[in-house]
C-alpha cells in the first residue's frame, strides 16, 4: 500500500485537501453563529437494532452533545461476517467515513493490529470499562490497551422442556441419556444446536473445549494449545451428540434461527441457543413457551461447570476519520447504562454493565408480545433468567484473541464440520495443524 | 418434408413447446409467488400463496423502504447504462477500423479481444483492489463501471463486427469517392446504417453489467456504488437472525422484470447478436 | 458471466486472414498511411483499456504473488519467492477445491450440451410457438445468475421450498455434498442451457436441409441421420460452446456464493480466491491462487484448440 501510493501520483489528494480546508473553515465560522451549522455528523457503522434502541440512543446522545455532533446511523448487513467484511475492505481502503463502528468481541485483535481503529486513553478507557463484566472488558482489550468501549453482551443458554426434563441435565453426557430415554418412549427428543460451518459452530467448539479445560490458544494468542487429552474429550461430545438419537436432521447447515423454529415446532426436547428464543417462543408457541426452562449451559462429565463463550459488540472509533475526539465522546455516550439498559429492554441485547443484571428495571422489564395465532397481545418478561446469564458471563470464555482469528476461525469451522464426521483422534492433531497455518497467515481455509 | 406427419406429431411438439415454456418460466414463478407470501406461509412448502400480499415490495420492511435496495437500484442503472455506452461506443471504433480499415496488429486486437473473453475475472480482483484503494476508485461507480467496460469489450467488438461486415461497402466507398474522409463516411454513411447492430451489443453488454456480482461485491461496500446483486445477496433481515427469504425473492422479481420485458421486446435482436456470426462470420 | 463470450469468435478469428486486403494494395499511397493511422487510432482506446485492466493487474498479481503481503500487518510486507504459491499447493483445500471445480464444470457442461442440444433442435424444427420457446428461453439468459441462485436455494430449501413437497422427501439438500452438488449444478444448467441452445441453434443452420433429406431418402433412420450427418456438420459450432461454456463454469463464483458459500465441499477457485484476496485482505497468498487459477484457463484453452483445433478449420474448408 505505502509503495503503492509512492511510486503513483495520488489524483485526488489536492481536492480532497481543499475540501478538508473547507471544511475547517466552515465549522469554524459556524461556530459561532449558532450550533445548527457547527455540528459535526459522527457515521456510526452498525447493524441495525430491529427495536429501534440504537437509533434512540443515537439520537439522545446527539442531542446530549448539544449540538457538537450529530451521530448517523450508517446500517450494515445483519450477518456478523458480512458486516466484517464490508468494513474491513473499507478500513483496508482507508476510509475516512467511519467515525464509529459496533464490532463483533472477535474482531478487536484483528482491526488493533492493523491499526484500523484508534486506542482509548486511559482516563476514557476508564470511564467506558468502570463496572463492566470483566470478560467483556477482555474482548476490547489488545496488548494492554483498550480500542473500543464494551457496549453489548450475549452468551447462550440451555433450555429445556420442564414436563420431560423436570430437572435439567447438568453436562452434555446426562443430556444425552435423557434424549435417549425420551425417544425410546416416543416423547419430543432432539437436541438443538448450530452445527452449519460458520461462526456458531465456532461459538459450539470454544465453549466445549473450555468446559473440557483446555483452551485453543495460548494467553498472548501466538501458539495453540488444544490439550489433547480434553479436546479429544470435547470433540467425542459433538460428535456423539450429531450421531445420536438427538440430532437434528439437519444439523449440518443449523444455525441459531432454525434452532428457534424445530423448537417451536415441539420436536425437541434440548436446545443451545440465545435469549432471543425466549420472546419469539411466547409469541408463536405459547404452549411450548409455558413448558420452556433454562439453565446454565451443559458442562462435560468430570470437568467442573461450563466455561461459556462470550458475544456481543463493542464500539470502536475509527483510526482515519476526521473528528476522532469527537467520536470517543460520542462512543462514551452511546455505551452508557441508559442507552444499554434501553438495548436491553427494545432490543433483548444483554448489557455489559453487571449491576443492570440486578437492577429491577432490567430483571422486572416485561414486552408485549403478539400472539402470532390469535393477534393478541400478552406481557412476558423479557429477562426472567437474568441471574443465570449473569453467572455465566462471569467467567465468560473468549474466543480466540489473535489478528487471524478470522483464518482461525476458518479453521476450525472447516475441520470439524460436519459435527457427525469428527474424529476425536485425529481432528485434534487436524486442528492443531490447521490453527497453525492460519497463525502464519497462509491458511487458505 | 413434415407437413404429412400425423396429428401425434404435431402433439409432441406442442408437448414440447409447453415444457421448455416452463422449464424457464417456472423458477421465476416461484420468485413471484414467494415475494408475495406473507411472513406466515414461507415455510409451508406451498408453491402458491394463499392469502397473496404486497408487503414485501411496499410493507415497513418492504425491499422499497428497505435502507439499501433503492439506492442498489439506482446504482445498477446508473453503472450499468454508463458502462454500456462506454463500452458500445469504444467497441464501435474498433470494431469499424477492424472491418473497413487495413492496417497491421488488426489480428492482435481480435486476439486480444478473444483473450479477454476467456479471462477469470477472479484472477484481478486483487490487484483491482489494491489499486483502487489508492486511486481513491473503491466504492466509486467508477470503479465498477471500468472493469464491466473491460470485460464487455470483446463481446460488443466482436459483435459489431459481425454486424458491420454485412453493411453494403459501396456507400462507404462512393461516400469517400465524393471527397469525404474515412472519418465523414464513418459518421454519416456507416452510423445509421449500424444503429441495429449497436444496439444489439448494447443490449447484451448491459446484461452483463446488470449480472455482475463478483465485482460488485469485491469493489464496493455501502450504498454509494454497491448494486442490486450485491445488495440481494447482503439482504438485512429484520433481526440479526433472521433470514429474509420474502423481501429477497420480492428484490428478485424487482429487478427480473424489466430483464423479462427487455428480452421478449428485443427477443430477436438478442438472438441474433448471439448467434449471427457463428453462422455468417 | 455468460454474457461475455462472443459465440462466433472461435469460427470467425480462424477466418479473419482472407477478410479483406485485395482491391487498392497497388498504390501504398498517403491515404493507405492514413488508414494505417485512422485504424491505430479508433482501435487504441479499446486496446489501452483492456490492457490496463487486464493485462496489467495481472502483471501485479504475479507481482504480489511472490511477497507477503496482508492487508491486515502492513508494516510485515517482503518479498518471499515463491513461498505463497509452496503454501497454495502443498494445501488439500487447494485440491479439493480444483476438484469440486472440475466436477461442477464437467457435470454441467455435458448436462447443458445434451439439454442445449435437444432444445436447439425443438427451436430448429418447431413449426410454430418458435418465437415463444425463444423468448422464454432468454428468460434465464437474461436473468440475474444471484437471483437464479437464490430462487433455487428457496426452491430445495426444506422449509421454504416446493421441490421436497414435488418429490415426496424431506431431503435436507444443502447438508450433503453430493445433494449441495445437485442444486449448483442445476442452476447452472438452468442458467445457461439457453445460451448453450442459441449457440447450437447457429449451428443447425449451417447443415443444409437437402443434405438431410437425400440421407433419408438413403433410408438412413433418424439416428443415423443425426450421428452421420447432423452432428459432424455442426462440430465447429460444438466445439465453440464447449469452448466458451467450459471456461465460463470454470470460474462459477455466484451460484456457489450464494447456495453455500463452499460449506459441505463445494467451495470452488473462484470462491478460494476471493476469501482469500477479499474477505481475509491477504493480498500475497490470494495472488497466488489467482495466478494459478489464470494458469488453468489458460491450460484449458490450449488442451481444447490443440485437440479441436483441426476440426475447426477442416469444417471451414468444407464451407
Amino acid at each position: 500500500m505505502y509503495e503503492a501510493s509512492r511510486r503513483r501520483p495520488r489524483p485526488r489528494l489536492l481536492p480532497a485537501g481543499v475540501i478538508g480546508v473547507m471544511a475547517v473553515v466552515a465549522s469554524a465560522c459556524g461556530g459561532g453563529g449558532g450550533n445548527q451549522s457547527g455540528t459535526v455528523t459522527i457515521k456510526w457503522y452498525s447493524y441495525k437494532e430491529p427495536g429501534g434502541s440504537y437509533d434512540d440512543a443515537a439520537a439522545r446522545c446527539s442531542k446530549a452533545s448539544n449540538g457538537k455532533y450529530r451521530i448517523q446511523l450508517q446500517v450494515l448487513p445483519n450477518d456478523a461476517d458480512q458486516q466484517r467484511e464490508q468494513l474491513v475492505r473499507r478500513l483496508a481502503a482507508r476510509d475516512s467515513d467511519i467515525d464509529l463502528m459496533s464490532m463483533d468481541v472477535i474482531w478487536t485483535p484483528e482491526f488493533a493490529q492493523a491499526g484500523w481503529i484508534a486506542p482509548w486513553d486511559p482516563s476514557a478507557a476508564r470511564a467506558v470499562t468502570e463496572g463492566r463484566l470483566k470478560p467483556a472488558v477482555k474482548t476490547a482489550t489488545w496488548k494492554g490497551r483498550l480500542y473500543a468501549a464494551p457496549f453489548t453482551s450475549n452468551t447462550q443458554l440451555f433450555w429445556y422442556r420442564k414436563s420431560l426434563t423436570p430437572t435439567p441435565p447438568a453436562t452434555w453426557e446426562e443430556a444425552l441419556g435423557a434424549a435417549r430415554r425420551l425417544a425410546a418412549t416416543g416423547k419430543p427428543h432432539l437436541f438443538q444446536e448450530q452445527g452449519q460451518r460458520y461462526e456458531g459452530l465456532v461459538v459450539w467448539f470454544t465453549s466445549l473445549v473450555a468446559s473440557a479445560g483446555t483452551s485453543v490458544l495460548n494467553e498472548d494468542g501466538t501458539k495453540v494449545v488444544l490439550e489433547r487429552t480434553a479436546t479429544e474429550k470435547a470433540l467425542r461430545v459433538m460428535k456423539e451428540v450429531s450421531t445420536s438419537v438427538a440430532a437434528p436432521p439437519a444439523l449440518a447447515t443449523a444455525r441459531e434461527d432454525d434452532g428457534r423454529l424445530a423448537w417451536e415446532a415441539g420436536s425437541s426436547a434440548f436446545m443451545i441457543n440465545y435469549t432471543f428464543v425466549w420472546p419469539s417462543a411466547n409469541g408463536n408457541a405459547p404452549a411450548i413457551a409455558k413448558d420452556m426452562g433454562w439453565a446454565r449451559y451443559p458442562g462435560i462429565e468430570g470437568a467442573g461447570p461450563s466455561r461459556v463463550t462470550i458475544g456481543g459488540f463493542n464500539i470502536g472509533v475509527g483510526a482515519y476519520g476526521k473528528n476522532k475526539d469527537l467520536a470517543f465522546e460520542a462512543a462514551r455516550c452511546l455505551t452508557s447504562e441508559q442507552n444499554q439498559l434501553d438495548a436491553a429492554i427494545k432490543g433483548g441485547l444483554l448489557p455489559t454493565t453487571e449491576t443492570l443484571y440486578d437492577d429491577p428495571k432490567l430483571t422486572q422489564a416485561t414486552q408485549d408480545v403478539p400472539n402470532a395465532a390469535t393477534g393478541k397481545t400478552q406481557k412476558v418478561r423479557s429477562f426472567p433468567y437474568a441471574d443465570v446469564l449473569k453467572a455465566t458471563l462471569k467467567d465468560a470464555v473468549l474466543r480466540p484473541q489473535t489478528p487471524f482469528y478470522n483464518d482461525v476461525s476458518l479453521a476450525i469451522a472447516r475441520t470439524i464440520h460436519p459435527t457427525a464426521g469428527i474424529d476425536p483422534v485425529k481432528d485434534v492433531d487436524r486442528l492443531r495443524s490447521a490453527i497453525t497455518k492460519a497463525l502464519k497467515g497462509e491458511g487458505l481455509e | 418434408m413434415d407437413h404429412k406427419r400425423a396429428p401425434l406429431n404435431r402433439f409432441l411438439w406442442v408437448l414440447g413447446t409447453i415444457v421448455v415454456v416452463l422449464y424457464a418460466l417456472v423458477p421465476v414463478a416461484w420468485l413471484v409467488s414467494l415475494s408475495l407470501k406473507p411472513a406466515d406461509e414461507l415455510s409451508n412448502g406451498k408453491f402458491l400463496p394463499r392469502s397473496p400480499t404486497l408487503d414485501n415490495y411496499t410493507g415497513a420492511k418492504g425491499v422499497f423502504n428497505d435502507p439499501q435496495f433503492p439506492s442498489a437500484l439506482r446504482n445498477s442503472v446508473g453503472i450499468a447504462l454508463i458502462a454500456t455506452v462506454l463500452a458500445v461506443t469504444l467497441a464501435m471504433f474498433a470494431a469499424y477500423a477492424i472491418v473497413r480499415l487495413d492496417f497491421p496488429g488488426k489480428q492482435f486486437v481480435l486476439g486480444g479481444a478473444l483473450a479477454i473473453a476467456m479471462f477469470p475475472p477472479v484472477s484481478i480482483i486483487g490487484p483491482l483492489f489494491n489499486m483502487w484503494r489508492s486511486l481513491r476508485l473503491f466504492d466509486t461507480w467508477p470503479g465498477l463501471i471500468i472493469p464491466y467496460m473491460t470485460f464487455t469489450l470483446p463481446l460488443a467488438i466482436w459483435t459489431l463486427s459481425a454486424f458491420f461486415r454485412e453493411i453494403p461497402w459501396d456507400l462507404d466507398k462512393a461516400a469517400r469517392v465524393d471527397g469525404a474522409t474515412p472519418f465523414q463516411a464513418f459518421r454519416r454513411i456507416i452510423a445509421p446504417l449500424a444503429a441495429p447492430g449497436v444496439f444489439t451489443s448494447a443490449i447484451l453488454v448491459f446484461i452483463f453489467a446488470w449480472n455482475d456480482f463478483l465485482f460488485a461485491t469485491s469493489l464496493t461496500s455501502t450504498n454509494r456504488a454497491r448494486t442490486v446483486p450485491a445488495a440481494i445477496a447482503f439482504f438485512t433481515g429484520s433481526s440479526q437472525f433472521d433470514f429474509p427469504a420474502g423481501q429477497i425473492a420480492a428484490g428478485s422479481v424487482v429487478v427480473t422484470i424489466p430483464i423479462i420485458l427487455m428480452v421478449l421486446v428485443f427477443q430477436r435482436r438478442i438472438v441474433a447478436g448471439l448467434t449471427s456470426g457463428a453462422v455468417k462470420g | 458471466m455468460t454474457t461475455t463470450a462472443p459465440p462466433q469468435a472461435a469460427s470467425d478469428l480462424a477466418r479473419r486472414p482472407r477478410a479483406r486486403d485485395a482491391g487498392t494494395r497497388a498504390h501504398i499511397s498517403d491515404r493507405a498511411r492514413a488508414e494505417r493511422r485512422l485504424g491505430w487510432m479508433l482501435c487504441a482506446p479499446a486496446v489501452a483499456v483492456m490492457l490496463l485492466v487486464t493485462a496489467y493487474p495481472i502483471v501485479y498479481a504475479i507481482w504480489l504473488s511472490l511477497q507477503k503481503y496482508d492487508l491486515r500487518f502492513p508494516a510485515d510486507r517482503r518479498f518471499i519467492g515463491l513461498r505463497n504459491y509452496g503454501a497454495v499447493l502443498s494445501n488439500s483445500i487447494f485440491w479439493q477445491d480444483l476438484y469440486a471445480t472440475l466436477v461442477i464444470t464437467v457435470l454441467s457442461v455435458a448436462v447443458e450440451l445434451l439439454l442445449g442440444f435437444a432444445l436447439a433442435y425443438v427451436m430448429h424444427r418447431a413449426i410454430f410457438g418458435r418465437g415463444l420457446v425463444r423468448a422464454s428461453l432468454l428468460v434465464p439468459y437474461g436473468i440475474i445468475t444471484v437471483v437464479a441462485a437464490f430462487a433455487w436455494r428457496f426452491a430445495f430449501d426444506p422449509t421454504t421450498g416446493f421441490v421436497n413437497g414435488l418429490l415426496n422427501t424431506d431431503t435436507s439438500w444443502f447438508t450433503k455434498p453430493w445433494s449441495a452438488f445437485t442444486v449448483i449444478i442445476t442452476t447452472e444448467v438452468w442458467k445457461t442451457t439457453p445460451f448453450m441452445s442459441l449457440l447450437l441453434l447457429a449451428g443447425f443452420t449451417l447443415v443444409p436441409d437437402d443434405l438431410v433429406r437425400a440421407a433419408r431418402v438413403d433410408g438412413a433412420t433418424g439416428w443415423k441421420r443425426l450421428t452421420k450427418v447432423i452432428i459432424p456438420l455442426m462440430k465447429p459450432a460444438i466445439l465453440v460452446a464447449l469452448l466458451f461454456r467450459t471456461l465460463d463454469a470454470f470460474r462459477i463464483f455466484d451460484s456457489v456464493y450464494v447456495q453455500t458459500r463452499g460449506a459441505q465441499n463445494t467451495e470452488t477457485m473462484s470462491i478460494l480466491g476471493y476469501n482469500t484476496l477479499i474477505s481475509r485482505l491477504n493480498l500475497g497468498l490470494g495472488s497466488a491462487v489467482s495466478v494459478i487459477i489464470f494458469g488453468l484457463v489458460i491450460l484449458i484453452a490450449f488442451l481444447f484448440v490443440k485437440g479441436f483445433g483441426a476440426d475447426l478449420s477442416q469444417q471451414r474448408g468444407e464451407r
